[in-house]
């Protein structure tokens, strides 16, 4: 971690920043920066700032991309409560594209808070001792005799008050001290509490602009529509039906930018509204080449993963003797779970302005990651990455689905064939038919129990297409280091093989929300609930038994997090009075470690015939000191939503290479009525915090097939419980 | 002469294609942003405007059919962004992304000037073609709740 005093840098000048009063920089340490893949040759590479201004008004910039999860209120949070700053008088900005400026900015893996959460809070510990320090100085007093509250520096010996706005000029001269004593828990402010995210105000007038509302003098508008397979192309283009349309400007091809995050190719269309655009888009005559994934049908791609899965499959890893235990096992139990694609499908559909000009290129978007737009537009362009002048806007959603900027190469295009600054807006139809999608899955799971009921031996295949497979054609099944969450596994069972089956790609796949968490939990709660009807045992005492029977002195935290998230949620939910329940209710519970936090969650349901309705959920969280309790518990229900709609119904299908979905009538995320009541629980324990952004999906899943189970008999493998019927 | 409409009680020429859906009209002419798009045929909500007074979806309706009639958008809901609905989404912290929130907001005002007393099944009914992808409908529900109070009260 270093801190640097950047008042009088140059770069403020010439950023446009305002300039006078302190201006502080915060760096994460060159190890951290390495083990994220991030290091840079820059000695210096702030990832946030802080100004505090003559007048007292603090502002802090935050790298880390906000698309809704709270993450630029809880980390300026942070910092104010180290600075003791008044919540009031700080505003937060959304740092632009640049990590020369903020180090690294993408958003993902749940890291923000796991990486961030120190090094702001030292940077506002850092200011407040340098406010503190030019008070004593002006008081010819020691800083022992000074402490800081609310935004005022005060002398113990008179009481008399220097407000931050008067320091902090004075405050820019003084040295950046080097070692800082963070605040005690019990001494925190706004750290653990339900500070209001910074821009709700905004939201609820309607006056924050997200990716799709930048304008500018001279905007043009444009549609897109791409070839509807995977690797395919334009084979011919008729465009005279639409370019005979008033306000039509320019049709343009746009061919597949063969790197991971470019377009997939199509062609665009610029017109004065988005409207007409769009509307020129269903006049264009086209025939695509589909090139060799035209064939693709993933109803018939998760039987063939299923047949990889229940045959002999290529090992990945393997500890202690599996055939031993097998032979000696009392019971084996055994079963096959798969998983369909998905769609992020944010609310905001993909969008952006780019202008590019001889001389320049700014982008207005709505991302998870300025940096790989600076990347793929420098590519695109031929040009310098720091060249690429990227404008972070609020995402009006995510889920993964903004990191890739595809949308925003093909918007680059556009600009760059009119001259013009060119909104590109998705339509609801692209963005659900040529995203990047999660990864359909199988995975067959044998377990060896011996005679005490406990469980010795676990075989488990797993077949999915991997993310590895949009970044290099040649991979054919997950990497072995995919399936060591697997092998990881907090159950530590002594006897374990993981394999890797065939999964060829056909199509482009990319993180969703929780990525594999979703069905390495959905399989492991599952299973669980399976073995434990098959030993006698309930659910809660057979995860218990498996826990304490995991001896590794590495997986102690993990045995013991696990443990109490799942007694939590127990003892919060209807567990223990189970038996009382309605015939056509139940409850099922799982716990999944992922993104390095705990969520067990507790799911009671309602079934009759094939209706099953979700009730309730309880969900229990270990994510060490939680930053904002309200922002962590909308985590939960926000999770809750996305998983139940994954776990019953939605599922991207693709018949003849192309995506049968198209919109939300058929793809039928979850609606008002059917929220079920989610309650969120936190395990306050101060250890050092970890992100809530994907964590609550790895467990849902299998908590609602056990409770399925238990309120009927049946028995749900698949997601969605019920496949899609277009 | 040229057809105009009234929106947040300030009149506009009609000056496009008349068949050009209201959404387009108030986003890229008028640059009134807090309508959103979201899906284009009418099944997500996030676009709702009160096309006198009643809630429409404002990504199908032609701007030709709102003519002389009377339009409002998040943006001109209240004077001073004091709705109830718009205390209680605070109160409540309703917001994730926020992007459909203008859309539930409308929504809801339209709903509540209709029964100002609703059930959570009426509620449950009434936004049922509000998406929310961040999942906030547990929030929304009581917001409405609490806002159906306050405004009882008003009268």
């Amino acid at each position: 971690m270093s801190i640097e005093n950047v008042s009088r840098r140059k770069f403020i000048k010439q950023s446009g920043l305002a300039v006078g009063g302190l201006w502080l920089g915060i760096a994460l340490p060159n190890v951290v920066m390495a083990k994220l893949g991030l290091a840079s040759e820059a000695a210096f590479n702030p990832n946030a700032y802080i100004h505090i201004a003559t007048n007292g008004d603090t502002l802090i910039y935050c790298g880390r991309c906000e698309m809704g999860q709270g993450i630029s209120t809880a980390l300026p949070a942070a910092v104010a409560d180290e600075l003791e700053a008044d919540w009031t008088r700080v505003s937060v900005k959304q740092g632009d594209g640049n990590e020369a400026l903020y180090g690294p900015q993408a958003t993902g893996g749940s890291a923000s808070i796991r990486v961030m959460y120190i090094p702001m809070r030292e940077a506002g510990a850092v200011a407040k001792a340098m406010l503190i320090a030019a008070a004593a100085k002006k008081w010819q007093v020691s800083a022992q005799d000074c402490y800081a509250d609310s935004h005022f520096v005060i002398n113990r010996n008179d009481n008399s008050k220097l407000s931050y706005g008067e320091l902090a000029s004075l405050a820019a001269d003084m040295p950046v001290p080097e070692n800082i004593k963070l605040k005690e828990k019990a001494d925190f402010k706004y750290i653990g509490k339900d500070l209001a995210r910074h821009n709700q105000g905004d939201i609820v007038n309607g006056k924050l602009t997200y990716g799709v509302d930048t304008k500018m003098p001279g905007l043009k508008y444009a549609a897109v529509v791409h070839c509807p397979v995977f690797e395919g192309k334009l084979k011919s283009l008729d465009k005279t039906a639409a370019l005979a349309m008033d306000g039509v400007e320019a049709v343009v091809e746009i061919p597949r930018m063969e790197v991971p995050f470019g377009s997939i190719g199509g062609v665009g269309v610029v017109a004065d509204n988005t409207w007409t655009a769009q509307q020129a888009i269903k006049k264009l005559v086209i025939e695509w080449d589909l090139g060799p994934n035209k064939t693709y049908d993933s109803k018939a791609y998760k039987l063939q993963l299923v047949k990889n899965v229940e045959s002999p499959a290529q090992k990945a890893a393997e500890r202690g003797d599996i055939e031993q235990a097998f032979a000696n096992a009392k019971h084996k139990v055994s079963a096959t779970y798969t998983g369909g694609h998905l769609s992020h499908s944010p609310m905001e559909p993909n969008a952006s302005v780019v202008w590019v000009q001889d001389n320049s290129c700014e982008v207005w978007a709505a991302t998870q990651s300025p940096a790989d737009i600076q990347k793929v537009l420098a590519q695109y362009l031929d040009r310098d990455p720091k060249d690429i002048l990227v404008h972070v806007t609020m995402a009006g959603g995510a889920f993964g689905r903004k990191f890739k900027c595809d949308y925003v190469q093909e918007a680059a295009a556009l600009s760059k064939a009119v001259n013009a600054p060119v909104q590109l807006t998705w339509s609801r139809e692209e963005d659900t038919r040529t995203g990047y999608y999660h990864s359909i899955n199988a995975q067959h799971i044998e377990a060896a129990i011996d005679e005490d009921g406990n469980v010795s031996g676990w075989l488990h295949r797993a077949a999915f297409m991997p993310i590895a497979s949009l970044f290099d054609d040649q991979v054919e099944r997950a990497p072995a280091a995919n399936l060591g969450d697997i092998f990881n596994h907090p159950f530590g069972i002594e006897n374990i093989r993981t394999e890797t089956g065939e999964a060829k790609r056909h199509t482009r796949i990319g993180w969703y929300r929780a990525v594999y968490a979703i069905f390495y939990g959905f399989a492991f709660g599952t299973f669980a609930d399976e073995i434990a009807n098959k030993v006698g045992k309930d659910t809660l005492t057979l995860l218990n038994n498996i826990y304490d029977n995991n001896n590794d002195p590495k997986q102690e935290t993990q045995v013991r997090r696990s443990k109490g998230a799942l007694a939590l949620a127990a003892e919060k939910s209807k567990w223990f009075s189970r038996d009382k329940l309605p015939k056509n209710q139940g409850i099922g519970i799982a716990v999944h470690y992922s993104f390095e936090s705990y969520v067990a969650m507790a799911v009671l349901v309602e079934v009759n015939g094939d209706d099953i309705k979700v009730l309730e959920v309880d969900c229990a969280v270990d994510c060490g000191q939680v930053l904002n309790v309200d922002s962590a518990t909308a985590q939960m229900e926000g999770a809750v939503v996305m998983a139940t709609a994954l776990s019953l119904r939605t599922e991207i299908v693709f018949r003849e290479g192309a995506v049968v979905n198209s919109n939300f009538h058929n793809y039928p995320v979850l609606r008002i009525d059917e929220m079920p009541t989610v309650r969120a629980h936190f395990i306050d324990n101060g250890d050092k915090p970890t992100g809530l952004g994907e964590p609550g999906l790895g467990p849902f899943p299998a908590a609602l097939s056990n409770a399925v189970f238990a309120a009927s008999g049946k028995r749900y493998r698949d997601l969605p419980f019920k496949p899609s019927t277009i | 002469m040229a057809q105009t409409v009234t929106i947040n009680g300030k009149s506009y020429e009609i000056n496009v294609d008349g068949a050009m859906p209201l959404l387009w009209f108030l986003r890229d002419k008028l640059e009134l942003t807090g309508t959103k798009f979201g899906c284009g045929m009418a099944v997500c909500g996030a676009c709702t405007v009160h096309l006198d007074g009643q809630a429409t979806r404002s990504c199908v309706i032609p701007v030709s059919a709102v003519a002389g009639k009377k339009i409002t958008t998040i943006e001109g809901l209240a004077e001073n962004d004091d709705h109830p609905l718009q205390k209680a989404w605070l109160n409540n912290k309703v917001p994730q992304c926020g992007y459909c929130q203008a859309g539930q907001i409308m929504n809801a005002a339209s709903f509540l000037a209709k029964n100002s007393s609703p059930t959570p099944e009426e509620i449950d009914t009434a936004m049922q073609g509000n998406i929310c992808r961040c999942g906030t409908y547990q929030r929304i529900k009581i917001a409405i709740s609490e806002a159906a109070l306050e405004l009882g009260k008003e009268v």
